[in-house]
């Protein structure tokens, strides 16, 4: 089964309204991504209610912590745990960041910037074939909001990340607010991030808000999807296509309804982009 | 003066660790917006922190709660991949640490929480029933050894903190400050096999110390060596045994073994 339509992130205040009695409380929500370190060697509520979701709906896992572009060991442990928990949630997809969160066996957990070396993309895209292996799964890289560049890059931030996936072979996540933040905060064209980035390998999308503080934008999670990231979204649709997309919100979280609400303005964007008609 | 990756990194965590400067020439244009890493390091680990400690918190107010966890932060950088364990050490760091250490009720308050955090969430497992005791014959049960669930955990406290805990969670004015012990007490912590909801007792001095024995493989014969020292020695088997009920009762145990069999 190929993933299809638009999803939100899932968090543990609204399980109840998503496993509630209401059964069309998710209308609209067509899948859930979870936050994969969440379920990693845990039990309890927060498993037991997943996988209630899980029954329900399709879902894909997103990590924040695999630290792909660390000079530190790939975590075999950590790799493990990840294996396990795909074997058992089976997600469509499963991604996590282009970035590293430490070095020297320390986690700053943070989603680290790289620079935009050769000798980082070849670090990269070796690791991420191991972790193709591992798994026994494609894997997608998603580009992350970063507030430096190095005086080191050699290269765009999307010849970066098309050069990794190609020579790793893996996919690519798509963060449209991502690319909004990074390109205002480094004066780079994100019109020429989406025309560079290669169209066959973008399997899904993600949008947030963010924090804006007139002069830099921080990546906050706490907002709605402001307009003119949007904006740039259907500029995503007309290059890409129909892609999988959903909505992250990690702070100041509203209502589940609220949610889906948003994320049915996504859909509008998308079917009006892509003159579909809708269901 | 071109820097390989792995001296970039070293450089950039000793930034957000101990505000080193050693990477500001690497960065483009002076790095203007660096302090967005700066500020997210602390920030995020004393969120996660907060979120875990409310007895902690209420016990300190937020000016002395936000002090102890900055000190906590630097003292132990977290070396995992979940932010679920940040707290592990704080217990410990907390008995231990010169300032903090003089109020041992902050310690009693965190070992407590952190107990509580580790039972909410533990790994899963399949629980022995009362009928699986009653299929070990006789002659086993001297050599029995016992395997817990993941989610059963204990801490051993100088201070009855639970209802001022109890306090925090609800978001109501505590009646009094933690009552210190005449003695250490030890707690036990577990999740509900069937509701899933974090269950906590204290637990008499003689069961403690069987549970700490049984946790680390020591046999019913010794466990009941050990409840023998606290009540009459005719009494302790017999004890020893009420123990074990209880604790299948509760959903404490996994698996029941002696000499390569199973029950």
């Amino acid at each position: 089964m190929t993933l299809q339509g638009f999803g939100l992130g899932l968090r543990p205040q609204h399980f109840p309204e998503i496993l509630g009695d209401d059964p069309n409380a998710a209308d609209g929500v067509d899948w859930f991504e979870i936050i994969s370190e969440n379920f990693i060697g845990v039990g309890g509520p927060p498993l037991h209610n997943m996988m209630a979701v899980r029954e329900r709906f399709p879902m894909v896992m997103h990590g924040v912590s695999l630290s792909i572009g660390s000079t530190d060991p790939l975590d075999g442990n950590y790799l493990k745990g990840l294996k396990e928990l795909a074997d058992l949630v089976e997600p469509e997809l499963i991604s996590d960041h282009l970035c590293w969160t430490g070095v020297h066996g320390l986690n700053m957990h943070d989603l680290l910037p790289l620079p935009l070396t050769e000798e980082s993309a070849e670090h990269v895209a070796t690791r991420v074939m191991r972790v193709q292996d591992v798994l026994g799964r494609r894997f997608m890289l998603e580009n992350t909001s970063t507030y430096v560049t190095f005086e080191e890059d050699e290269m765009t931030e999307w010849e970066f990340l098309s050069e990794i996936c190609r020579r790793a072979d893996c996919d690519i996540l798509l963060d449209v607010n991502n690319i909004y933040v990074s390109g205002f905060n480094h004066g780079f064209s994100m019109e020429a991030y989406l025309d560079g980035v290669p169209t066959d390998r973008v399997k899904q999308i993600h949008l947030a808000g963010h924090e804006h503080n007139g002069d830099y934008i921080v990546d906050t999670h706490d907002e709605p999807v402001p307009d003119y990231v949007l904006d740039l979204y259907a500029k995503a649709v007309k290059r890409f296509g129909h892609v999988p997309t959903m909505i992250e919100r990690d702070a100041n979280i509203p209502p589940f309804a609220e949610l889906v609400r948003e994320l049915k303005g996504v859909r509008l964007i998308a079917e009006r982009e892509l003159d579909m008609v809708p269901a | 003066m071109s820097a390989s990756l792995a001296d970039l990194q070293s450089m950039f965590q000793d930034r957000l660790l101990r505000a080193d400067d050693a990477i500001d020439p690497h960065l483009a244009n002076g790095g203007p917006f660096m302090k967005a890493y700066d500020h997210a390091y602390r920030a995020r680990l004393i969120e996660i922190l907060t979120e875990d400690f409310e007895g902690l918190h209420l016990l300190l107010g937020d000016e002395q709660f936000f002090k102890m966890l900055g000190e906590y932060v630097d003292a132990h950088p977290s070396t995992t991949r979940s932010v679920r364990w940040l707290g592990r050490y704080l217990p410990d760091w907390l008995k231990n640490s010169e300032n903090w250490g003089k109020h041992p009720e902050l310690a009693s308050m965190a070992a407590f929480e952190w107990m509580l955090g580790l039972a909410f969430d533990a790994a899963d497992a399949r629980l022995v029933g009362v009928e699986t005791m009653t299929r070990v014959p006789p002659e086993a049960w001297p050599m029995l050894t016992f395997t817990f669930h993941p989610s059963l955990h204990t801490a051993t406290l100088d201070f009855d903190v639970s209802a001022f805990y109890r306090a925090a969670k609800a978001g109501v004015d505590p009646d009094g400050p933690p009552i210190p012990y005449d003695a250490t007490v030890t707690w036990a912590a577990w999740r509900h096999p069937e509701d899933l909801i974090v269950m906590y007792r204290f637990m008499e001095k003689d069961e403690a110390m069987a549970l700490d024995a049984a946790q680390k493989g020591i046999t019913f014969d010794g466990i009941c060596e050990i409840v023998a020292g606290h009540t009459d020695a005719d009494e302790a088997a017999v004890r020893a045994a009420g123990l074990m009920k209880g604790w299948v009762d509760s959903g404490w145990l996994i698996g029941i073994d002696a000499e390569g069999m199973s029950w």
